[in-house]
């Protein structure tokens, strides 16, 4: 290992190879004009941000922005790229300092780094907030537009299950490079303890090789290694003198670092002092500020501050802020239990972190207002409960959000507060709906109209309505949803509210959303768009399906409205599963299922896609998803919720030749239907029971192909199939004609869907005449393209970016990045442009 | 993590050649595996070459298929096992 340390400076052994996939990746950048992420990860004081010191000192001629995120408890919204906005000045400044949305923040950093390309380093990632990981998850989407490398550093052992970060790092996907910096090896650790007397073993053996301990240990200087990094820290700062030590309890108070001028408020005339602590190691001081030299030192000091002082110190950096920061003021306020300043500064820094979509963070501050809230005023509490509750639910904290609402409702009660209460109690219905509780939805929606129709139109009662018409509608009881539907106009009409307008035009339109987004309701116009994506599905007209689904996806993407984002792939996975695309079906359920998200209508499409797709294909385990598919749909009782995962648990059985267990599986869903009379959903699951040989009642509007199925009609049933465009369901169905050239034609069909389990099916019932063995599909064109990569082709000549191409054919990016790669490896091509002239001359396209 | 046996057939036969070609084709298989968390354990050929069955750790029958594709590697059929060890009772 000895050739890999370098001469200078101990904190870089062994990272040669960490430092060369960075430059490797910047090298990229640089050659190709487009992005890449950087990910580096490792334990607290592996030393990260000392590998990034040295890539970016070793850079030459690029532009470098850093920042780092903040170690509070609920840091403010945005930090990092406000901190970076600050640095770059001009048009991204103006937008920062306006408290931006983090779409509208990333869409002005993506210009600016287009034009003036850099090396974008956010250090400590684990720690930022909601609006700085949205502005990072934004920016890896499109990172590929513009010539920056983007390295996020985090600790990988901080990551507990539900940690936020997680899932925005599995939407990062392969396209990162990723870097693990790793514990010291015992033999560097060795050569670091040779100048120092210590033992190398059990320096080794009692650090693990983790550089900052090691450092730490070495600064010590004692005759022994210290047991912790704390011990190591405390016995180097030990020996600094009183008013130094005084200096690092101040600075240790105000993590990550103290301003300059703050600190001077602080301790007037510590110049000598903060020279004694840099010169130890202890702090660093530059660009204005002064920090610890790792967060781990700071703990450690922090630590062993007495509770007095530590208030006092609190208090002392309350004083001296100003008007900072509001989350950081709240922060200084309830470390100085200081219940006066909580209060004004936690709802103030809430409300700010709402505004640019940093809910956590809006969450917390409002629950930091809430436990110092017993003497404020109950109105003001219910607010600051009902703006909890709506922070809780966008980040699916969804028992949370629930419990803020049942306190505050009560008190509006008490204070006679019948708008609020009523609007508390519709927010109540639309939170209890998402994870299931239909009825108790239905419960809370009723008593919000009860409420507030005694009051005449409202902006309320017309919300309200809303709610009862949407539950309705779910409900499949499509006269109460009109009736309601129809009291929201008028009141629409009565008060002319631009909300209630855009709700009052026909649910899901065009119009709708341009009155939505005329009076900037951005929320309000996603859920449009959700509309727009779903109806034509449910229609089965899917070339609208697929094109609309893709639209409402960008929009919904580019304005951070992540739980509708999952409602649309899981309209977009359905929409392909029925087309006979299940690639792409499978890649858009996996891409929710995740993420650990509540919403259980976007789950249970998902995990039936994939059931599905398994037990078509006779892959191994397609119950486990079916069956927790359909208990979800169960315990919402929501017919639209059961009827797909009974329906596909009904064709996994008759897949398996339990045609037998089919009545049992479809019973509930199948009576439930049949009682509401619900058309499509009794031929969903009637084509089942009819198949195993149960009897079966159709009702007037069954669709027509079901109703064919059901009553012999075979041939014309497939017919219809093919005309909406699902291939499979056309197979099943000319399998059951009797005729054997239908038949085979129906198993080539399978074959090509690779439906092996339902080609396995037919092959039992004694069809004769039918090929064996698999099929060569992609043998089909000269350079054995896939029909996927074919598809793919087709966008690269039209010149699109992998991002595009991904979101024109719904994919992730790393999907697209692969198609390409096999495209240029089959073609022989050495670029896009070379493939594209390879496929011409091949007339392959 | 599950694991899965994975049939193969390969109408023309198989061709790994046993050099630095066949490693850095198997050495991309392993990589572009990698994505999505498919590990490779390996294959067992028929003598003619035609069919192979390998055994893969994947999260899923889904990355399976994914990778496959990606590698342009033909499936008949997944199938889910567990490790009987004749030797563990002695």
């Amino acid at each position: 290992m000895a050739s890999t340390i370098p001469a200078t400076g101990f904190e870089l052994l062994e990272r040669t190879d960490e430092l060369e996939a960075l430059a490797a990746a910047l090298a990229t950048v640089d050659k190709s004009g487009w992005g890449k992420l950087a990910l580096v990860r490792g334990e607290a004081g592996v030393g990260k941000t000392a590998l990034v010191d040295s890539f970016v000192g070793s850079l030459q001629g690029w532009r470098v922005l850093r920042a780092a995120c903040e170690p509070l408890h609920t840091p403010s919204p945005l930090g990092p790229f406000l901190e970076i906005a600050d640095t770059v000045g001009g048009e991204l400044a103006r937008i920062a300092s306006r408290g931006p949305q983090p779409y509208a923040l990333t869409a002005e950093l993506l210009r600016e780094l287009s034009a003036r390309p850099a090396v974008l380093v956010i250090e400590d990632i684990h720690w930022a907030d909601e609006a700085t990981l949205d502005v990072l998850r934004l920016l890896t989407r499109r990172v590929e537009s513009v010539p920056t490398l983007v390295v996020g550093t985090y600790r990988d052992d901080e990551l507990t299950r539900n940690h936020p970060l997680r899932a925005v790092l599995g939407e990062f996907g392969v396209h990162a490079v990723r870097v693990n910096v790793i514990p010291l090896s015992q033999a560097a650790v060795a050569v670091l303890a040779a100048e120092s007397g210590l033992d190398a073993d059990a320096l080794y053996r009692q650090t693990n090789g983790n550089s900052f301990f090691v450092t730490e240990a070495l600064a010590a200087g004692g005759a022994g290694v210290p047991e912790t990094v704390r011990d190591a820290v405390l016995a180097r700062a030990a020996r600094l003198g009183n008013a130094a030590r005084r200096l690092l309890d101040a600075v240790a108070v105000v993590p990550p670092h103290v301003e300059r001028p703050l600190l001077d408020r602080l301790l007037p005339a510590a110049d000598t002092a903060l020279d004694e602590c840099t010169t130890a190691g202890m702090l660093r001081a530059a660009s204005g500020r002064v920090g610890f030299r790792h967060e781990l030192a700071r703990l450690a000091i922090e630590d062993t501050l007495p509770p007095g002082s530590r208030r006092t110190l609190h208090r002392a950096v309350l004083a001296a802020l100003g008007d900072a920061d509001p989350a950081r003021l709240a922060h200084h306020a309830e470390e100085a239990e200081d219940v006066e300043a909580i209060l004004r500064f936690a709802p103030e820094a809430g409300k700010r972190a709402a505004a640019v979509g940093s809910h956590r963070e809006a969450a917390e501050q409002y629950a930091r207002a809430l436990r110092h809230a017993d003497d404020v005023e109950p109105s003001v509490r219910a607010g600051w409960l009902v703006l909890r509750a709506i922070s809780c639910y966008l980040t699916d904290q969804n028992a949370e959000a629930l419990e803020a609402l049942r306190v505050a409702i009560p008190i509006y009660h008490e204070l006679g507060d019948t708008i609020s209460e009523g609007h508390a109690l519709k927010r109540l219905a639309e939170y209890l709906w998402c994870p299931g509780y239909v009825e108790e939805s239905r419960a809370a929606a009723l008593q919000a109209v009860a409420l507030l129709e005694p009051g005449g139109p409202s902006r309320e009662l017309g919300l309200a309505y809303d709610q009862m018409a949407f539950l309705a509608g779910q409900g499949s009881r499509s006269d109460e949803a009109r009736l309601w539907w129809n009291r929201l106009l008028e009141v629409a009409d009565a008060t002319g509210d631009p909300e209630l307008e855009a709700l009052g035009h026909a649910r899901g339109s065009a119009v709708a959303f341009e009155t939505a987004i005329d009076h900037g309701l951005i929320t309000r116009a996603g859920a449009i768009q959700l509309g727009l994506a779903a109806d034509p599905l449910w229609e089965r007209r899917y070339d609208d399906a697929d094109r609309s689904g893709r639209v409402a996806l960008a929009f919904c993407s580019d304005h951070g409205l992540e739980l509708y984002r999952h409602y649309i792939l899981s309209w977009l996975a359905t929409g392909a599963l029925e087309q006979g695309r299940w690639d792409e079906a499978v890649d858009c359920a996996d891409q929710i299922l995740r993420t650990p998200r509540a919403s259980t209508s976007p789950r249970i499409l998902a995990l039936t896609t994939i059931g599905l797709v398994r037990a078509r294909r006779g892959d191994p385990d397609p119950w486990s998803p079916l069956d927790e598919a359909y208990a979800l749909g169960t315990i919402s009782g929501e017919l639209g919720r059961m009827v797909r995962p009974a329906a596909a648990r009904a064709e996994t059985a008759w897949l398996e030749g339990r045609e037998n267990e089919i009545a049992a599986l479809t019973d509930e869903a199948y009576e439930l239907a049949q009682a509401r009379r619900i058309g499509w959903a009794v031929g969903a699951l009637a084509v089942w029971r009819h198949r195993a040989g149960l009897a079966v009642e159709l009702i007037d509007d069954v669709e027509e192909q079901h109703a064919l199925e059901i009553n012999g009609g075979h041939a014309a049933a497939a017919a219809r199939w093919t005309e909406l465009g699902c291939p499979y369901e056309a197979a099943l169905a000319l399998a059951e004609t009797g005729d054997e050239i239908l038949q085979r034609e129906a198993f080539d069909q399978l074959q090509r869907l690779g439906a092996a389990a339902a080609a396995a099916r037919l092959r039992r019932s004694g069809v004769r005449g039918l090929p064996r063995g698999p099929r060569r599909t992609t043998r089909e064109n000269p350079s054995n393209l896939t029909t996927r990569e074919v598809e793919v082709l087709r966008l690269l000549v039209e010149g699109l970016r992998n991002s595009e191409i991904a979101e024109r054919l719904v994919l992730s990016e790393r999907t697209v990045h692969h198609h390409v790669s096999a495209i240029l490896r089959k073609l022989g091509a050495g670029s896009r442009t070379e493939a594209v002239g390879r496929a011409s001359t091949l007339g392959i396209l | 993590m599950p694991r899965y046996v994975v049939e193969r057939t390969f109408p023309e036969g198989l061709e790994i050649p046993a050099d630095a070609r066949g490693a850095t084709a198997c050495l991309g298989i392993v990589e572009r595996n990698a994505d999505d968390g498919v590990t490779w354990i390996r294959s067992y050929v028929t003598g003619d070459r035609s069919k192979t069955y390998c055994v893969y750790d994947a999260p899923s029958p889904e990355a399976i298929r994914r990778t496959a594709g990606r590698n342009e590697l033909p499936v008949d059929r997944i199938t889910e096992v567990r490790v009987l060890d004749p030797y563990f009772h002695f």
